[in-house]
């Protein structure tokens, strides 16, 4: 069991971090991720199924998290909610990583559900299509195309931030 | 995915690795808070119903000696127990599945504890005067549900 938490927990930090929320936020979602899991997981037998259940129910809970927390300041700016803490974290590392730092500016210049999108997408092994269309609002079969498109606009925008 | 997007993709993620990692303290934080999960949902599982102590009437009656303890779990099942001079005696009631197979353990905070079969009805007997605070376990095979401590 603490094998199965220390693997799934940093990538549930991923998970839930796209969307949007602070590091204490982030960490109260996993907890409920993993306090839901421990009363269920006599029933979750097939160990695939696991770590997307997991997923799954992260996501679940990160976005019903930023349900309440936009009902409770309904003035906050979500997208700058979102951008902010990584947008800072970047500055502070551009001296050390110029490379990753344009990389991290480009994905900041895409739109939220785009980053979000990609995020989620590139922390699953087997992307669980159904249920992120859920999330996000999106049909089944563009999701497909969509992260082909959002990842073009990330080229682009590095493009325009310089060579590449 | 093409090749190039798949690649693409991989560095979008080392690039996240790297500029957001979860904090240090996070996985043994997580580690914790599901082990303490376990301990709660065992706890919960043999849950006092019923003290003598908390029923006045006993007291009056002169059974102050005596306390009697039931439990139900969550499967159903309830257990008798009553702690009388030296002995702690009991049932297991609507037990659905092998009694000959349950072992119920007697165990106190300051580290006895004893271990008892139940004959073919499911009632038991022990010898032993636990004191301080005592809790119950019920096994069955590798199945085990566990009281919370009750002050004697």
């Amino acid at each position: 069991m603490d094998e199965l938490v220390a693997t799934m927990t940093p990538i549930l930090w991923h998970v839930v971090r796209a969307y949007g929320h602070d590091r204490q936020a982030a960490e109260d979602v996993i907890q409920a991720t993993w306090l839901g899991f421990v009363r269920l997981h006599r029933t979750i037998e097939d160990p695939q199924a696991v770590a997307s259940w997991l997923i799954t129910s992260a996501r679940r809970g990160a976005a019903a998290h930023a349900r309440a927390a936009r009902r409770a300041t309904p003035v906050q700016d979500e997208t700058l909610h979102a951008v902010l803490p990584d947008a800072e974290s970047a500055e502070a590392s551009a001296v050390r990583d110029d490379e990753a730092a344009r990389l991290w500016g480009a994905v900041a210049s895409v739109d939220e559900r785009c980053r979000k999108l990609l995020r989620v997408v590139a922390f699953m092994d087997r992307p669980d299509y159904q249920s992120i269309s859920q999330d996000l609002d999106m049909p089944v079969g563009s999701i497909g195309p969509t992260r082909a498109r959002c990842l073009a606009k990330v080229r682009t925008a590095l493009m325009k931030g310089g060579e590449r | 995915m093409t090749d190039e997007d798949a690649a693409l993709l991989e560095e979008l993620r080392d690039m996240w690795m790297t500029y957001d990692p979860p904090p240090p303290g996070l996985v043994a934080t997580m580690i914790a808070a599901v082990a303490a999960a376990d301990l709660d949902a065992e706890w919960e599982m043999l849950t006092l119903v019923r003290d003598s102590r908390d029923e006045p009437a006993a007291q009056v009656r002169g059974l102050a000696t005596s306390r009697i303890l039931y439990f139900t779990a969550a499967e159903g099942w309830s257990l008798d127990a009553e702690l009388d001079e030296g002995q702690v005696r009991g049932q297991l009631l609507d037990f659905d599945g092998d009694l000959g197979a349950v072992e119920v353990v007697v165990e106190t905070t300051d580290g006895q504890s004893w271990t008892t079969r139940l004959d073919e009805v499911g009632f038991f007997a022990l010898v032993a005067e636990p004191t301080g605070s005592v809790r119950f376990t019920v096994r069955d095979g590798d199945r085990s549900v566990t009281s919370r401590w009750i002050d004697l």
